[in-house]
């Protein structure tokens, strides 16, 4: 679809613009990757793949409720962070059944969430917003405000952090899962139905699609991948507490909008924001590594995301 | 046809709901007594006043950016960059640092509007990234750390008791409130705002300057961030960098919506926001002097907020509508 639009359209100003912005942050980031020491090396490769690991897999869920018209979700973070607390917690249990639960558990989260705003039309930020609230309330209330460590005499979990043929398990686990959900959105009826709905919420009513139902199923697609990125982050920081919600709901959604998914939903794809993620993952390795304060990075992250909104935007009007 | 349904029938109700919440969370508070054996004394009211002078011109400009049909994701770092620029302005005088940072706001606020209104941008993801820009510059002025104010004696000044349960900080609000009451009931930009909220086209067509009043709301919402940062980084004589999240987002945006302001635009007032704003301000109060957890305070936000958004959910009432059908009961839909 989109690509068709693209080859018939005559070149416009925004296209200009928007050639030139990813030609600026090419050149900005090969200058980067040749003056910046320790950039180049195998190591650190690794490092931003498994960097680009946890938050892309966040990302790529999410890009789901960005698909379907519905914004973002600002619970992604806290999600991340009581999944990691549960996984680690319910060990106990067998590795199988903390993976099984913790996933069930953010399916769910994200499922209550999706059906408040399908069903009722209430605002995805502000239901995220107080979402958030609940979950920090939560866990700090169930965990008594300390951090959960693997019971002992456990290793199973490690093998989830430990490198197989050379690259750390995430990064396998990111490109599986992005995979298969880049297949659904493309190859099946929900996948369809999603980007429907995104691109024009009338058409879709009037199209009888059961909206509450995809909603339901894009705020858990979403949340379910989270809670599957907080296993992997709490496998592998082996300790979880509400300090890993960190920044993972921004860079999540810096990812989305750097991959040139259009806010407003419709359009856009999941391989975009697995690229996003890269690029994002990439950008604040480099900017590290440079010395970069917390405060650069934080900035860097937010012009990125205001003028990747402003390029998006004038492209899709250019439409 | 629902639209309008709606707008007729929910004002009965709605507009009371603010006064009603407050009435309960004030009944709440005689009842601390009767549970524990505290007295609630004066103090307990000044208390609550300097929570309103802390949060509530957040509440009041965010609720004003949702009475025009948009959102602003970026006061809660306005906030701490007005606290941080007053703090490393005002060493000489505070007056001066006040001015940087409503300054900073008015920049912040100009840019983010000239965006929106500019592209016809959502302001959901402009603000997400204002929200981020602000946040890295506080961090970068502040050197990723507290700043310190040596100058005690104003933030002493400031949070002196006036009248035994207020404050000079608290009566700024509370002036701020009824100047903004008098303007969005009596002056016609208060008319075009909820026009810009209700139905943005008709406005466009009626001769709204909307472009205009739409950067003029979100310097007025970064004005709301700074203003209150600032005066309460005197009163701490301390400023901080620290991503606090978004508990002063979240602290604003329920007490806008307990005080009837609604997220489909167009509907609110600012004596609605200042009964929120209380609302929530005794509830702390109340949890303060029960001596709660902090844990106990962001689950009853939080549930809060998620309850009043669903309240304001615009499809909620046709949901129960056809829900109540299929059950057969359809006497309430014979017409009044």
């Amino acid at each position: 679809m989109a690509r068709v639009g693209i080859e018939r359209r005559p070149f416009r100003v925004a296209d200009a613009a928007l050639a030139l912005w990813i030609a600026m942050l090419a050149a900005v980031t090969v200058y980067g990757a040749a003056t910046t020491t320790g950039f180049l090396t195998v190591s650190n490769m690794k490092a931003i793949l498994t960097a680009a690991s946890f938050v892309g897999i966040i990302a790529v869920g999410l890009t789901v409720i960005v698909l379907s018209g519905n914004l973002f979700s600002l619970a992604l973070g806290q999600t991340a962070a009581i999944s990691a607390m549960v996984f680690l917690y319910t060990l106990r249990l067998g590795l199988v059944a903390a993976i099984l639960l913790t996933l069930l558990l953010g399916l769910t989260i994200g499922a209550v969430q999706g059906f408040v705003v399908g069903a009722w039309g209430a605002n995805p930020i502000i239901v995220t917003i107080g979402a958030a609230g609940l979950m920090e309330g939560m866990a700090v209330w169930l965990s008594h405000g300390q951090s959960i460590v693997p019971p002992a005499g456990q290793t199973s979990w490690e093998h989830l952090a430990n490198p197989v043929l050379g690259l750390p398990a995430p990064v396998y686990v990111f490109i599986v899962v992005t995979v298969i959900l880049a297949v659904v959105m493309r190859r099946t009826r929900f996948g369809r139905q999603i980007y429907l709905l995104g691109e024009n919420r009338t058409a879709a009513r009037a199209a009888a699609l059961p909206i509450t139902l995809l909603t339901v199923g894009a705020f858990g697609i979403a949340s379910l991948y989270t809670a599957g990125s907080g296993v992997l982050i709490g496998a592998t920081s082996a300790n979880a507490s509400l300090l890993l919600v960190g920044s993972y709901t921004y860079d999540a959604i810096a990812a989305a909008l750097v991959g040139g998914n259009a806010v407003t939903g419709g359009r856009g794809s999941i391989a975009r924001t697995a690229l996003g993620a890269i690029f994002i993952a990439t950008i604040s390795d480099m900017l590290l590594l440079r010395g970069y304060s917390t405060g650069g990075q934080i900035l860097v992250r937010g012009i990125i995301v205001v003028v990747v909104v402003v390029l998006t935007n004038l492209r899709e009007r250019s439409r | 046809m629902s639209t309008v349904e709606r707008t007729r029938r929910r004002p009965r109700g709605g507009e009371l709901a603010p006064y009603a919440i407050l009435a309960i969370m004030i009944v709440a508070l005689a009842l601390v007594p009767v549970v524990t054996q505290y007295t609630v004394r004066t103090a307990n009211v000044y208390d609550i006043f300097q929570n309103f002078a802390s949060y509530g011109l957040v509440a009041l400009a965010l609720g004003i950016t949702i009475i025009a049909g948009e959102f602003d994701l970026s006061v809660s770092s306005m906030y701490l960059l007005g606290g941080m620029v007053a703090v490393l302005t005002g060493a000489g005088s505070p007056m001066l640092g006040i001015a940087a940072a409503l300054g900073a706001a008015v920049v912040v606020g100009v840019t983010q509007g000239g965006l929106i209104a500019g592209f016809r941008l959502n302001s959901m993801p402009v603000t997400l990234g204002g929200y981020l820009v602000v946040l890295g510059i506080t961090y970068i002025l502040g050197h990723n750390k507290s700043v310190l104010y040596d100058n005690y004696t104003v933030g002493l000044r400031l949070d002196e008791p006036v009248l035994q349960i207020f404050s000079i900080r608290s009566l700024v609000s509370l002036g701020i409130f009824v100047v903004a009451t008098l303007v969005l009931r009596y002056l016609r930009v208060g008319r075009d705002l909820r026009a810009i909220g209700g139905d943005r086209r008709a406005a466009r067509v009626a001769g709204v300057p909307v472009d205009r009043l739409l950067v003029g709301v979100f310097v007025v919402s970064a004005l709301g961030a700074a203003l209150p940062g600032a005066l309460l980084s005197y009163s701490l004589a301390t400023a901080s960098p620290t991503n606090i999240g978004f508990d002063v987002l979240t602290f604003s945006a329920t007490a806008a919506l307990i005080g009837g302001v609604s997220l489909s635009g167009g509907k609110g007032g600012a004596v609605g926001i200042a009964a929120g704003v209380l609302s929530l301000s005794v509830l702390q109060e109340i949890l303060a002097i029960l001596r709660s957890p902090d844990y106990v305070s962001s689950l009853i936000t939080g549930g809060l907020l998620v309850a009043v958004t669903i309240v304001w959910a615009p499809e909620l009432s046709q949901w129960f509508r056809t829900t109540r059908i299929a059950t057969s009961v359809e006497d309430e839909r014979t017409p009044a």
